[in-house]
Formats: structure tokens, C-alpha cells, sequence
């Protein structure tokens, strides 16, 4: 066993290339890190920095074209490397197991929850199959579910994501491990299931002691999990310290810049809300969408049929010119909203624009078409894989004719640099594109047709920290150059705060309330709303020491 | 699985045979064959005729005949046939048994087969097992029936005189004599489906290998063979019965043709000598007969894949 | 173009199939002028010949020349085939891409009537239509594209559905094009490339069904020497020659292959994330 001194992990300059038919792409380049008992080691980085490879080495669970250089890695004294595939599966699961992203997938579909957290009971501690059932239902007892004897029996469609990742984390821990690597545990849930789970692992981390490895992209959430963080990019650590000491004095810009891209709500990036004395640029007034269609058999059966409500009898009113932040957890209607303003779900109720009443998809002529535009969430899906740059951005200049002075070229290749893209991008393909360069596309074609409205949803999700925040710069300034008014649809309440003039918050499709931006954090908020803010990470503590000017 | 899904896919196999037989109906309507000459022969008198037509209801409106006929099969009355004015009921029902006799050996000996080597194939993935598999698959599904029967009874029978070219023996009456001759038809009609569904079951299982929850079991120390038995099979094979299900619909079109060619007197032969001779009745009472067939395997199938995939609830 | 064709030919699927295909095209195109005799030329004194220097791979039972007849008929098999495909294809694409765009009860009306349809097996419903019309080759090309339009639309709408839900069509919806431009720029364009896969593969389904329908006697009729005509003939002929049977036989099994591995050929080269 490890002795005090001996750390759980220790990776020794360990590089790590994949074989491809273009040649070797290097993913992990000089990797020293460890992990002692007790510790939990944060491992930040975006997406393509190899911090999964470094999951899937340390696993010993990598892809045939894999290729290794003679870097160390062990655990506590047994050296990893030297294991068979034999030898490792009885060490996976018993002395280092691990925690998914994402709960819905990494639980297998078909088989009971019970089933999948007894199955490494029985293959490691030799228990019975009753045994390691009753001893199931005692861990699952331990985590707070509180009929863990039905959960047993669940499938895991049959569950909430909360509840499931509950149950992944308890087979974690089931033969307590020595290591435990998280990966992204919390990213795929709501903000606050997010909450409680980060607390059921801060708990059972302090009861076990067990040495972690925290993997995520989000530096507030490790500013508060981790002790000790250490900063990967492109495969090389950067830099790695204490974690207080690290987000005080940041010594590698690439720490700085990760740091800062980080949304703080005390910043705000939009200037004072615009006065409420003009008339609303759009008056919702009772708008509900319903989904799901009686079916022909409930007829003849005469059965009651209950329609699915995305949104229920929303009232709101838009200022011209300001940024409504909507924020809420998945499923609480903020798309389906979007959705219905932007003609792309029949609702019920009214919509008033301008003045101008809209009471169905057949009111919303060219000119609506053109003040109100929408930016998704995924720019690979909202961009046609098979339609070039010039294409794709030509389009709502040939739908809305032509105000502007220069040719449909020209314009694009203006509004190209606007949203700072070399203008040799207009020749290219989609996927030619970054992810961060195909939003930027998706943010040129919305203002193409000089928009008054512009609903963006989600847009920043699906991007990391640092593009994100390029992006919400670019947002900001054609926000103060057209003063366009912004629906801006997120879960990310740190950046909401930080650039809206006022927040709505939803939930399960009723808008609970808006408040102005400043004022979210009031005690005096409506109960869910504080729930949502209280489970929100305060990046307060990533915050740099700045020097004190004023 | 929900009452209310049951009672909706019998409501589908309902539909299907109402669409079928208007279809039939339509089709052997519009067959250039005159019903009343066909009985009473090219030198019948016309009053002799207009009798007959009259007596068999022919001068009625379409739809009346439509329901007239359509009722009678519901009573399981599937009227007449033309050339040997026997009730076409009796006749096929015991050829259909013959079909299906052989469609279920065929079924058997398909999945017996084409699992084991799907498996193989997508465990050894790029190896030679799975080179050989695909080899087979590719040569498998670009051979006709009539093509694979042809060649096999040429080397079987003909020449190295293993198994009798033809003819068929119901398995009551001489139970090795039967299946002795059931043997090649059993092989030519599966060599397709053998090929189609190992590599269906292949290619499941290979998608079903790379999910998250197969790489969550393996990084839970579990053992290879509790990884693919237990997580990865039961996954790749659910599709795999609907797959089969609609594959029912090609081997009953292979019966066709292997039993024309190994002279067994199933459903697939009597429709086509019913084709050959435009005996109506026949032709509509075997493609009704037919379409039920399908109708219900995939009935089966789909109840079975609801009651199976606890995540279906309704369609 | 060339980015295309150089990801098709990485996989082996791809290189072998576009080689059988690109030579039986060939066959097609050039073999009535470099057949060495007539298709139906008889030569009494050379029957049942095995395969020679004068004829490469024999003679039949009237002395005609199995190669020229192997290359003639390749136009008729093959090139049916292909029409018939296409003609089914197109009529399936219309189907199922008309009822995703219709949706509602339409789509369910329009879908389960294709799946009532789908219960008669695609051989007897060709069969019938052969029967209904006439026994010959134009016949049964009508009968296997009809046979081919209900799986053809089932695929069909499945595509356009994924293709449909796409954000860049609500994109392109929000932003207030018509409808034209939206199937036609919009989401033709994407359903296409699996719907040629599929077509493609089902050439070589449509060449059985073909060969199939001649030999049951349905198809093309005598002294035509469609592939299948000339197993159907040659199974008489077993005892005096193999060569008859074996070379038909083995022209029907290639250009099925042919066409199946430049499908799937085609799949993994179409498909963005390999």
C-alpha cells in the first residue's frame, strides 16, 4: 500500500502522440504531475488541451494508434505502465475508478441501476450477488437517495440526471479507490443538481480521502473544488500551483488570459439601463406554446389528452435598446420562447413589435423577418455544411434588398471584418471554420439585415472559456454601434449578470420573475431565483488581485 | 409497454391489410382475364357466359364486388379458384404450412449463423475473421436465389449426389426424407439474409462498443467477457429484431423463387402458377396471405422490442 | 471534386467498387463494338464449346458466342437496372421527402400506407405489376422501380427529417425565405448524399430482381440475352456445358458486388466525420 510520503499519481515527463495517415498529432507533451492522499488536484484546460487523453493514459485505456514516450506513470508504487490489460482491469474500478460527464451516456441504457453499481462489487470485492445488492442500497442510502431499494431497480431512463450521476458516483467510490479522476462530472447538469453534486463530492471526498483528479474547463468551479490546479494547453502543463496563490498572481499569460476571459457579474460590460420611458419595443402578452398532438386513438377512445406546455402564458415587455438576460435550466421554456418570437413554433397569445400586433406565424411579415433575428447554440448546425461563406452571409442581403451603398461582395466582406474575420473567409466551407469563427459567421449573417431585435440563444455554450469571451466582446460592441436590443438565452449566470440590463428567470416553462441586473442577487428575490443564484459557483474568488488605482 | 401501444400496432396490422387487398383488389382488377371464360372456356356461348357473370356477381360495381370479397375473407371464405373450382381457402392454407415450414427452418439455421459471425466480426474488428465475414457478406448479398440454387444444385446433387435435386416430402410423413430435402432450399433462401444480417449485427455491435456506457463498464475493472456479454450484446442485438422482422418480407419473395425451382409445393409455387394462369381468386388469396404473414412477424417483433427496450413507450 | 474521389478511394470498398463498376460501365458503353461476334449469331458446328481462344468463354447451345452475349446483354441487365433504380428512387425521394415536409397526420397518413404496402414483398409486388402489364423488359423495369418507391420513401423521410430539424433550416425559416428555397437550397442539397448511397446499393438489388424476373419466365423474353434469360436457358443445357450457367451467374454476382461496395464506398466518403 501507499505509505504517507509516496503520492497516489505520479506522472514523470509523460508525452503522448496519436498515429495518423498525415503523420503523429502530439496530444501530451512532458506531463509531471501528482497526487497525494487526501489532495484534490484540478486539471484545467479547453477543449483539444488533451486533458481527456491524460484520463484515458493515466487508465491505461487508450486507442490502438496511441504512441507513448518512456514517461512514467504509477500509482502509488505499482507502475501502470507496466501492467497488462489483464492486470489493469483489476486494478480499474478497485484502486482508480472514474466519473463521466455526462451521467445519461456512461450508464448502460438497458440495464438496472443496481445492476451496474453491484456488478464491481461482486467483480472486486467477491461478494455475492444478494450481498452486493443489500450493500448497493446501503451506498445508495449513503448518498441521499432516499428509496435507494426502488432506484436499484430503476433503469436509468426511468431517473433524474441528478439521481444517475449519483448513482455513477457511489460506484466510484463502491470499493474505495485510491484515485478517483473526475471528468467533467457536473457539466452536463442544471445549475443546481450541478450544486448538489459538487457538495456530495466535496463530502464524501472528506469522509474517504481519497486522492482526485478534477478534470474541467471551468476555472471558478476548480477555484473552489481544487487545492492545487495545474493549467494545461495544447498538451503541455503551463503552469501549476496552489490554487489561491495561482488565481492571486497568474504567472503564464495563458493562466491570465483563461482567468480573465472568466464572466464576472461585479463587471458589468454594458453601459446603465436605457430610460423605461419610451414605448416597449416588443410586448409579450400571455404567449403559452404547447407541443404533442392528440392522436387518432385517444379520439376514438375518447381519452383526455394532456398537451406538453414549453411555455405557459408568458407576459414581458422588451426596451428598445437594452440586453434581457433570460436564464433558466434546461427544460424551463427559455428556447421555446426564442422559438415562438422567431415564427419557429406556433403559439398562442400575442406578440406585440413596434406597436405592431402578431397573433400567429402569418403576422410575421418580411420586415418582421428582418428586425428580428436568431443566432443558435451550435453554429456547426445553424450553418449549411454545404453552402460557402458567400452564400450562407449573401442571403439576407438578397432577401432584404440592398440599403447600403456597394456590391453583395463588398458587403459581406465588410461585415467580415466587422465580426473580424479576414475577408478570405468568404470563399470557404463551414467546416473549413473553428468553432469560435463559424458563431462569428452565424453573428455576421444576423446583422446583415440590420436587425432591431436580435435573440441569442445559448450562443456562447458550445464554445470555450476564451472564445466565449471574444465572442461576448464582439456581442457587446455591435451591441453600442446599432444599438440593437438583445434577448440573451443562457444557464451561465455569471455572464448574464455581467452584460444584461435585466434578467427573467424561467423555470418549467413559467417566467418566475425579471429583475433588473444589478438587483438579482437582492434577498428579497422570488425563492427559486435565490436557489439558482446560491448554486451558482461566485467566480469571486478567481477574481485577480488588481491593482488598487482608484 | 403500454396497453395503448399494443392496441395501436393492432390497429396498424388492420390498416395494412385494408391498404393490401384495395391493392390486390386493384391489380387483379385491372389483369386483362375474363373470370367467366377462364371457367367455361374460349368456345362458351355469350348467353352461357352473361349467366355466369351474372351468378358470380362480375356485372356488379367494383366496390360491391370489393366488399363482397372482402367479407368472404373475413369469414375465411377466399372463394373459388378459376382453373380447378376447388375453394381456394383449404388449398393454400396447407401450402402456407409448407412455407412456413420452411421459412422457420431458414430463419433458424439464418440466425444460428449470421449472429455468431456478426460477433466475431466487430470483436476482431479490421482482423481476419472479420475480412473473411465481410467477404462472405459481399458475395452473399449480390447472389440471387435462383443463381445460389442453380449452382448449389448442380454441386450438390448433380454431381457429388449428397443430397436429392428436388421435390418434398412433408416432415409428418418421413421426418429425414423431409429435412433432407429441405436442406439446400433452407441454404439458398438464407444465404442472403445471413449475409445481411451479420453485418447488421456487425455493425450494432461495433456502434454499441464505442458508446460511453461500454468504455464506463471497461474503466469499472469489469471483465472483457462481462463487457460484451452482459453491456455490449444485449444493446447491439435489440435493433437487430426489427432488422430480422423486415428481412421476413425478402425471404418470403426468396420462397418464391426457391420454391419454383426446387418444385415445393408452398404458397410461393402457387402463386405463381396462379400468376401464370391469372387464377384471381388465387393470386388475391396468396398476397392477402402473405402480407398477414409479414404483418404479424413484425407485429411480434415490435411488442417483443418494446417489451425487451424498456425505454419505448409508445411509438 | 478531387478532395471527394481521393477520400473514395482510401477505402477499399471504395477503390474495388468504383474499378468493377467503372468496367462493367464499360462493358456497356463500348461492348457492342468490340464483341468479336453477334449476340445472336449461331454456329452450328461450335456448340457447347468450352472456353477457347475463338471464344474466350465458350459457346451455348446454339453455337452464339457467350462473351459477345455476356457484353450485349450487359446494356439491357445493367442499364435497366440503373433506370429502373432511378425512376423508383426519384418516385420514393418525392414520397418521403413531400410527407416530412407535409408533417402531421398527412406524414402519418402518407407513412403507414407505405408501410402497409412494404407487407407485400418487393419480388411479388413486381411480380404482379408484371403481370398486370405484360411480360417484358420495359415491364419489369416499371415493376422493380415500383417495387423500389416504398423503402425509397421510408429512407427518404427519415433523411429529410434529420435534414429538417437542422438550425440552419430554422435558421433559414426564421429569417423568412419561401419554401422553394428552403427544400431546394436549404435541404436538398444534404439529403441527396445519403439518398445516392442508398440508390446506388440498390442497383445492385434491382439487377437480381431483374435477372430474377427472367428467369421466372416475366422479364425479358427469348432470344434477348439479358443475364438472368441466359441462366434461366442454360439450366436445360447443365449436362452439355457448366460454361452457360457459370458465366451469367458469375456477371450478375459482379456487378452486384460492384455497385454494393461503391455504395458503402460512397457512405464512408460522404460521411464528415471520417
Amino acid at each position: 500500500m501507499t505509505s504517507d510520503n509516496t503520492p497516489v499519481l505520479t506522472i514523470r515527463d509523460y508525452s503522448l502522440a496519436y498515429r495518423v495517415p498525415a503523420g503523429k498529432i502530439e496530444v501530451l507533451k512532458g506531463i509531471d504531475l501528482t497526487v497525494h492522499r487526501g489532495e484534490i488536484v484540478g486539471l484545467v484546460g479547453e477543449s483539444g488541451s488533451g486533458k481527456s487523453s491524460l484520463a484515458s493514459a493515466i487508465m491505461r485505456y487508450l486507442p490502438g494508434n496511441a504512441e507513448e514516450n518512456a514517461g512514467e506513470i504509477r500509482l502509488g508504487e505499482t507502475d501502470l505502465r507496466a501492467q497488462s490489460q489483464r492486470a489493469m482491469a483489476d486494478i480499474r474500478g478497485r484502486r482508480i475508478s472514474m466519473v463521466f460527464q455526462d451521467p445519461a451516456t456512461s450508464l448502460n441504457p438497458t440495464l438496472r441501476l443496481g445492476e451496474q453499481l453491484a456488478e464491481v462489487l461482486i467483480r472486486h470485492q467477491g461478494l455475492s450477488k444478494d450481498q452486493a445488492w443489500r450493500e448497493g442500497e446501503a451506498r445508495l442510502a449513503h448518498v441521499g437517495l432516499k428509496t435507494p431499494a426502488e432506484m436499484m431497480r430503476r433503469f436509468p431512463h426511468e431517473v433524474s440526471g441528478g439521481e444517475k450521476q449519483r448513482v455513477v458516483i457511489t460506484t466510484a467510490f463502491a470499493c474505495n479507490p485510491e484515485l478517483i479522476i473526475f471528468d467533467e462530472p457536473t457539466t452536463a447538469l442544471d445549475v443546481i443538481t450541478a450544486r448538489q453534486i459538487l457538495d456530495l463530492f466535496g463530502a464524501l471526498q472528506a469522509e474517504t480521502g481519497v486522492a482526485s483528479l478534477y478534470i474541467s474547463h471551468d476555472l471558478a468551479l476548480l477555484s473552489q473544488t481544487a487545492r492545487r490546479v495545474a493549467v494545461l494547453e495544447k498538451g503541455t502543463i503551463v503552469e501549476e500551483g496552489e490554487t489561491a496563490a495561482l488565481f492571486r498572481a497568474p504567472a503564464h499569460p495563458y493562466t491570465r488570459a483563461l482567468i480573465d476571459a472568466v464572466p464576472h457579474p461585479e463587471k458589468p460590460l454594458v453601459e446603465a439601463p436605457v430610460g423605461t420611458t419610451a414605448p416597449p419595443l416588443v410586448r409579450i402578452r400571455d404567449v403559452s406554446v404547447h407541443y404533442g398532438r392528440k392522436g387518432l386513438l385517444d379520439t376514438l377512445l375518447r381519452r383526455d389528452f394532456q398537451r406538453v406546455a414549453g411555455n405557459r402564458s408568458i407576459t414581458l415587455d422588451i426596451q428598445p435598446g437594452e440586453v434581457l438576460g433570460i436564464v433558466g435550466e434546461s427544460g424551463s421554456g427559455k428556447s421555446t420562447l426564442a422559438k415562438a418570437m422567431t415564427g419557429l413554433n406556433a403559439f398562442e397569445g400575442l406578440i406585440e413589435f413596434d406597436g405592431r400586433p402578431l397573433r400567429g406565424l402569418s403576422d410575421m411579415n418580411r420586415s418582421y423577418r428582418r428586425d428580428v433575428q436568431i443566432i443558435f447554440q451550435h453554429p456547426d448546425a445553424s450553418l449549411n455544411p454545404r453552402q460557402k461563406i458567400s452564400e450562407i452571409l449573401a442571403r439576407p442581403i438578397k432577401l432584404y434588398g440592398n440599403k447600403d451603398a456597394g456590391t453583395t461582395r463588398d458587403r459581406i466582406v465588410a461585415m467580415l471584418e466587422r465580426v473580424r474575420l479576414p475577408a478570405s473567409t468568404i470563399d470557404r466551407y463551414p467546416h473549413q471554420l473553428s468553432g469560435g469563427e463559424k458563431q462569428r459567421i452565424a453573428i455576421a449573417r444576423a446583422f446583415l439585415s440590420n436587425p432591431r431585435l436580435v435573440i441569442c440563444d445559448e450562443i456562447t455554450s458550445a464554445l470555450d472559456v476564451s472564445v466565449q469571451a471574444s465572442v461576448i466582446e464582439l456581442l457587446m460592441e455591435l451591441h453600442r454601434e446599432t444599438g440593437a436590443t438583445y434577448v440573451f438565452i443562457t444557464h451561465d449566470i455569471n455572464l448574464v449578470r455581467q452584460i444584461a440590463h435585466r434578467i427573467a428567470v424561467m423555470y418549467r416553462g413559467d417566467l418566475i420573475e425579471v429583475a433588473p441586473a444589478s438587483a438579482i442577487a437582492d434577498p428579497d428575490r422570488k425563492p427559486y431565483t435565490r436557489e439558482l443564484l446560491a448554486a451558482v459557483t461566485p467566480p469571486a474568488s478567481t477574481q485577480r488581485a488588481q491593482p488598487t488605482l482608484s | 409497454m403500454s396497453a395503448s401501444y399494443i392496441l395501436k400496432r393492432i390497429a396498424l396490422i388492420f390498416y395494412t391489410l385494408v391498404v393490401v387487398s384495395l391493392l390486390v383488389f386493384a391489380i387483379t382488377q385491372i389483369l386483362p382475364a375474363d373470370a367467366a371464360v377462364m371457367m367455361l372456356g374460349e368456345n362458351a356461348t355469350a348467353d352461357a357466359l352473361e349467366a355466369l357473370r351474372q351468378q358470380m356477381g362480375l356485372n356488379d360495381p367494383i366496390w360491391l364486388q370489393y366488399l363482397h370479397w372482402a367479407g368472404g375473407v373475413l369469414q375465411g371464405d377466399f372463394g373459388t379458384s378459376l382453373r380447378t373450382g376447388q375453394p381456394v381457402g383449404p388449398a393454400l392454407f396447407s401450402a402456407l404450412g409448407t412455407s412456413l415450414t420452411l421459412a422457420a427452418f431458414a430463419l433458424v439455421f439464418m440466425l444460428l449463423l449470421a449472429i455468431p459471425m456478426g460477433i466475431i466480426a466487430a470483436v476482431r474488428r479490421g482482423k481476419f475473421a472479420d475480412l473473411s465475414v465481410s467477404f462472405i457478406s459481399y458475395i452473399g448479398v449480390s447472389l440471387p436465389e435462383f443463381v445460389t440454387a442453380t449452382l448449389a444444385v448442380v454441386l450438390v446433387a448433380d454431381w457429388w449426389k449428397l443430397l436429392p435435386p428436388a421435390g418434398y416430402v412433408p416432415l409428418t410423413q418421413d421426418f429425414w426424407g423431409g429435412l433432407e430435402r429441405l436442406i439446400l432450399p433452407v441454404i439458398v433462401v438464407s444465404v442472403m439474409m445471413i449475409a445481411h444480417v451479420s453485418r447488421m449485427v456487425r455493425s450494432e455491435l461495433v456502434d454499441v462498443m464505442h458508446t460511453d456506457y461500454i468504455r464506463a463498464a471497461r474503466l469499472k475493472g469489469l471483465t472483457p467477457r462481462r463487457v460484451l456479454f452482459r453491456h455490449g450484446l444485449r444493446n447491439a442485438l435489440l435493433p437487430t429484431i426489427t432488422i430480422v422482422a423486415l428481412d421476413v418480407g425478402y425471404l418470403l419473395g426468396g420462397v418464391i423463387v426457391v420454391e419454383e425451382i426446387f418444385s415445393i409445393p408452398g404458397i410461393g409455387r402457387s402463386l405463381m402458377s396462379a400468376i401464370q394462369a391469372r387464377d384471381l381468386p388465387v393470386i388475391q388469396a396468396g398476397v392477402m396471405i402473405m402480407a398477414t404473414t409479414y404483418a404479424v412477424v413484425n407485429f411480434i417483433a415490435d411488442v417483443t422490442y418494446a417489451w425487451l427496450d424498456k425505454r419505448i413507450q409508445y411509438d | 471534386m478531387t478532395d471527394f474521389l481521393r477520400r473514395l478511394f482510401r477505402t477499399p470498398q471504395g477503390l474495388l467498387g468504383c474499378l468493377i463498376v467503372g468496367l462493367i460501365l464499360l462493358a456497356v458503353v463500348a461492348g457492342s463494338w468490340v464483341t468479336p461476334y453477334g449476340p445472336n449469331d449461331m454456329q452450328a458446328l461450335a456448340r457447347y464449346k468450352a472456353p477457347s481462344a475463338a471464344h474466350w468463354l465458350g459457346t451455348d447451345q446454339y453455337g452464339r458466342d457467350i462473351l459477345s452475349r455476356l457484353l450485349d446483354g450487359a446494356r439491357s441487365t445493367v442499364v435497366m437496372a440503373v433506370l429502373a433504380t432511378f425512376i423508383g428512387t426519384l418516385g420514393g425521394a418525392i414520397l418521403g421527402t413531400g410527407s416530412a415536409y407535409l408533417g402531421g397526420r398527412a406524414d402519418e397518413f402518407i407513412m403507414r400506407t407505405v408501410d402497409a404496402v412494404m407487407a407485400i414483398p418487393s419480388l411479388l409486388l413486381a411480380l404482379l405489376v408484371v403481370s398486370l402489364l405484360g411480360s417484358n423488359s420495359a415491364n419489369a423495369l416499371l415493376a422493380i422501380a415500383i417495387a423500389f418507391v416504398p423503402s425509397m420513401a421510408r429512407i427518404s423521410r427519415s433523411v429529410a427529417l434529420t435534414v429538417r430539424k437542422q438550425d440552419y433550416v430554422s435558421a433559414a425559416v426564421a429569417r423568412g425565405e419561401g419554401a422553394a428555397y428552403i427544400v431546394l437550397r436549404e435541404m436538398l442539397p444534404n439529403v441527396i448524399a445519403p439518398i445516392v448511397v442508398e440508390m446506388t446499393i440498390r442497383v445492385s438489388f434491382a439487377v437480381m430482381l431483374f435477372a430474377t424476373l427472367s428467369f421466372l419466365g416475366l422479364g425479358a423474353q427469348p432470344p434477348a440475352s439479358d443475364w438472368g434469360l441466359m441462366v434461366s436457358e442454360a439450366r436445360q443445357f447443365l449436362h452439355r456445358s457448366y460454361w452457360i450457367l457459370l458465366w451469367p451467374s458469375a456477371a450478375i454476382a459482379l456487378t452486384a458486388i460492384g455497385f454494393n461496395l461503391l455504395g458503402d464506398g460512397l457512405r464512408d466518403a460522404l460521411n464528415p466525420r471520417t
